[in-house]
């Protein structure tokens, strides 16, 4: 993500969030945090669970979010610069402060805001992530009809699709990812890749339109997913797996090296040692199968039940 | 809304559904897998011959669930938000290293780089980062376990490093890496996912069982040559954790035998050097004369990496030292003395016991220093006596003779040098109450000078530094470990005490004579005449040759030094009290403890390069040459 996907990226979530913007430019955000982002965002477990014990209004934190830190800093200094008088007055600032003068212009008086640099890979932006993928789970959607339809009496017929966005997971001693996202038609069993980026050509609402049936299921959501896995799976198998095999053949090796090692010194052990050794042989080789063992594993980003338009 | 349950009558679907039902069966064929979710969370099928493909179902569950109880559903826009997350974050080859494009703030090195990678692509995860010092092992660690963080390798890690280095390791691993990184502090930090802990708090009970429990995806341990030796409980407790991927970080991971090596490697990867008496049959001629060396590099090199720096990169300026002796005033003899006598009527009262009198000889070391120092430690010192103590009087008289001191000679005498150099100056002392004194000395002299001391917060710090690059002509320091004071700048220093602990010396001029010093470096020690300060500069400077030594010369002395005794520091403080007063005794003993100093010095500085030539060019193979440009 780049400065611009990231400040598009807050500001979506900040909106959707419900979060009051104070200020803002292309550089940074200010905001005055909704609970519900605030519960999120600010590590304050225990203020939290006072405020659910005891009902009372609950004080959000007001955050400045910087989403372009260089831009944000030549903004702030070229305005430091204009009425103060240069780099000098930095410098009788810093030395004011060690006698305890409270340098007048360039503070705030207002309450200090928590600057936060959201940069790719900052705890932070992780953390809004992490907000967005636990606010962001399980959905139910309709899709939004494209015009008033004509006739008051005319009815369009929706079904119902499971879709679910899955991530697979290659790893052995290292480790590579993939999205897929389907959608399983629960009329039809027609099974759909991309759906995601389906659903984004959509005006979707929770709200069920006027004027619209719903067609029957003939699926249930086990078999539809199960139908998503087949798809998966199939495609999975036409993948290249030397990766999997080299690192099996690495796990092998390590295995015997280790054994080399162990082997010997169990046979020569004395009663008294022989169990304390033959743990630590049995451990390490443990040790050795989580870190090389090859697998494929897949889980769900998130997964919903769309209607869309016609019989899929 | 429900979802309906139904069959479908139309023949086309039921065409359709056949057509999956006998994918099915042969699903069911192969993998002898129920081609519906089973009830169960997870489901596993052989996807090629070496791997297994898994499912985890508990999103199906889930959303069962809530269409069974219609709700609660999620918001669209979440939804879109969580995969453009997702996406942004997936790790897409195996081989890249992702973790670069979320390091802002840091740029690593070349080198640093291309070590992470061949740990994570070559040694998979698990390596001896041997470089030299000063050439980033810390960041090489990091660079690794945020990778592995990134990709979702690990998650719980720890790091054991030497106590002073907790925080140093906390600081980095936060700012440079972003990784939330915690020292501990309290039992429960434990349970943080990435903890750094001194080795020696960690294996000590009720923590060392504690984290025998646990599994940890990455293990670090700093300083590893600590490991060196298989009986020691350090070893045993390393070689009992539980964990994935494992570092070992040191600059010296032969220290005087080829056996350290093994030792060290066994550790890490055990049967890699084969068994004991395979690799003493294989690879070893004597201690430190390895054979077969291209199979032992070859062997090393899937383990070990290992560079150094190149000669033209690295060049220190000279250390320019003088020594300044001083005569006390007549006042400031006079309470040398008493002190001297109230230290003797101690140890004589006490027949022998002087255990718990060491400290008393820092009251004459204070004398050196400052009248301000003996007077707090006076103070104190009075506190804990009881009130019908017969300690009290004679306390009192101290201080009374403190009374009549109205200068400080060396006070005076840095004032001197301090305006003759008219260039930025650091100086030194051990104590608290001299740096107040100074400090107020030199304002009433119109002299700006700032304060720096172990206590203060790491902000205060970088203001009191930022304060002295730009006005201050002079910072008073109590603290010279732990990094963050680079003074590079600056090239005065005056010791106005001295520490007895030779490595406390040796930092302090590290501070100022580093990388990146341009200009050769001045060391004043002021000393005064006739009292305990006269032998301690004498030792450290002609015996030990403290001020000339290499870089990392001294930790060997140390070392060797240390194992047959006592802390020099305790050692010379029973001496002083063993003399009782009597100067000549006192004299040659340290004069003994002197000459057995530079005897081990010669010792390190002749062996050092002729024994370990053999064994280093095997290790050395095992990296690169870098350049470092100050």
């Amino acid at each position: 993500m780049n400065e611009r996907q990231i400040h598009k990226f807050v500001q979506r979530y900040l909106e959707t969030t419900a979060c009051q913007i104070i200020e803002k430019s292309p550089a940074h955000f200010q905001v005055k945090l909704s609970p519900r982002a605030d519960r999120d965002l600010t590590n304050r477990p225990y203020y939290w669970s006072f405020v659910d014990r005891t009902g009372a209004d609950p004080e959000t934190m007001t955050m400045l979010f910087v989403t372009d830190k260089q831009k944000y800093d030549q903004t702030q200094a070229a305005e430091e610069t204009k009425p103060a008088g240069g780099p000098v007055s930095a410098a009788d600032a810093a030395l004011g402060r060690s006698f305890g003068y409270i340098n007048g212009t360039a503070l705030n008086t207002n309450i200090r805001v928590p600057r936060e640099d959201l940069y790719f890979g900052s705890r932070r932006l992780n953390q809004l992530f992490e907000s967005a993928r636990s606010g962001g789970n399980y959905l139910c959607l309709f899709q939004e009809p494209d015009k008033r339809s004509a006739h008051p009496l005319h009815s369009t017929a929706y079904s119902a699709w499971l879709g679910v966005n899955l991530k697979v997971e290659f790893a052995c001693d290292m480790k590579r990812e993939e999205i897929h996202s389907f959608g399983v038609s629960l009329a039809t069993g027609q099974c759909v890749e991309q759906f995601h980026n389906r659903l984004l050509q959509h005006r979707m609402t929770p709200k069920l339109p006027p004027n619209v049936h719903t067609a029957k299921n003939a699926l249930t959501l086990n078999k539809a997913a199960a139908i998503a896995e087949q798809t998966l799976e199939r495609k999975l198998r036409t993948y290249d797996y030397s990766w999997a095999q080299a690192a099996a053949e690495r796990l092998n090796e390590e295995l015997a090296t280790i054994g080399h090692y162990y082997e010997p010194l169990l046979e020569s052990a004395d009663d008294e040692n022989k169990p304390l050794i033959a743990e630590q042989f049995e451990r390490r080789q443990e040790e050795i199968r989580w870190q090389y063992e090859p697998r494929v594993t897949a889980s769900a980003i998130n997964c919903g039940i769309f209607y869309l338009q016609g019989i899929g | 809304m429900q979802v309906r349950k139904r069959c479908i009558p139309t023949g086309q679907r039921k065409g359709f559904l056949t057509a999956m039902q006998s994918n099915y069966e042969s699903a069911k064929e192969e993998h002898l897998a129920s081609p519906a979710p089973s009830p169960g969370a997870n489901a596993k099928r052989k996807l090629h011959p070496s791997v297994d493909l898994q499912f985890d179902r508990t999103w199906l569950h889930q959303l069962q669930d809530r269409v069974d109880r219609n709700g609660p559903w999620d918001d669209w826009t979440m939804y879109q938000l969580a995969i453009e997350a997702e996406q942004s974050k997936l790790v897409e080859s195996f081989d890249d290293l992702q973790c670069l494009r979320s390091l802002p703030s840091f740029e690593p090195m070349p080198h640093q780089i291309s070590t992470a990678r061949r740990v994570l692509h070559e040694m998979s995860g698990r390596a001896i980062l041997a470089d030299e010092v000063g050439l980033g092992k810390t960041i090489e660690a990091g660079l690794v376990l945020k990778e592995y963080m990134v990709r979702g390798l690990v998650k719980r890690a720890l790091i054991l490093v030497p106590a002073s280095l907790v925080l140093q390791w906390v600081r980095e691993l936060n700012g440079k890496f972003g990784i939330s990184a915690v020292a501990q502090k309290k039992e429960h930090s434990w349970a943080c996912d990435v903890v750094v802990a001194s080795m020696d708090t960690a294996k000590r009970d009720p923590h060392r069982e504690k984290l025998l429990n646990q599994d940890y995806d990455m293990l670090i341990i700093d300083e590893a040559h600590k490991l060196k030796n298989k009986k020691t409980t350090n070893y045993q407790f390393v070689n009992q954790l539980r964990k994935k991927y494992c570092l070992l970080l040191t600059a010296t991971p032969v220290q005087n035998d080829l056996d350290e090596l093994y030792n060290l490697i066994t550790l890490l990867k055990p049967g890699q050097l084969g068994g004991q008496s395979e690799f003493a049959a294989n690879f070893v001629v004597d201690k430190r004369l390895p054979k077969n060396e291209d199979q032992l590099q070859e062997a090393l090199s899937s383990v070990m990496i290992r560079n150094r720096r190149g000669d033209g990169g690295i060049q220190f300026t000279k250390r320019i030292v003088k020594n300044i002796p001083l005569s006390l005033s007549a006042e400031e003899q006079a309470l040398y003395e008493a002190v001297t006598k109230f230290v003797r009527d101690r140890v004589d009262e006490s027949q022998g016991d002087w255990s718990s009198l060491l400290s008393l000889v820092t009251l004459q070391r204070e004398v050196c220093s400052s009248r301000d120092a003996v007077f707090l430690t006076l103070v104190n010192m009075f506190k804990k006596t009881t009130e019908d103590s017969p300690l009290r009087p004679k306390i009192w008289e101290l201080v009374e003779v403190i009374r009549g001191i109205t200068a400080n000679t060396k006070a005076e005498k840095t004032m001197e040098l301090v305006r003759g150099m008219n260039d930025k100056v650091i100086i030194f002392t051990e104590y608290r109450a001299t740096q107040e004194y100074l400090l107020q000395y030199f304002r009433n002299h119109n002299m700006v000078a700032v304060p720096y001391r172990g206590g203060m917060n790491r902000g205060k710090k970088d203001w009191m530094m930022d304060l002295f690059r730009g006005r201050a002509q002079v910072l008073i320091a109590t603290e010279a470990g732990g990094e963050g004071i680079n003074l590079q700048f600056c090239h005065h220093m005056i010791n106005f005490d001295l520490p007895w602990n030779p490595m406390r010396v040796e930092q302090r001029i590290g501070r100022v004579h580093r990388l990146g010093q341009t200009n050769d470096v001045h060391i004043y020690n002021l000393c005064t005449v006739g009292t305990i300060e006269e032998h301690i500069v004498n030792l450290l400077h002609e015996k030990i040759n403290l001020f000339e030594l290499v870089i990392g010369e001294l930790d060997h002395i140390l070392e060797r030094f240390e194992t047959k005794n006592e802390s020099l520091e305790q050692r010379l403080a029973r001496m002083m009290l063993e003399s009782g007063g009597n100067q000549e005794q006192l004299r040659m003993q340290i004069d003994d403890l002197g000459n057995s100093l530079s005897r081990i010095r010669d010792e390190v500085e002749l062996e050092e390069p002729l024994d370990m030539s053999a064994i280093n060019s095997v290790m050395n193979a095992v990296g690169q040459t870098i350049e470092v440009r100050p």
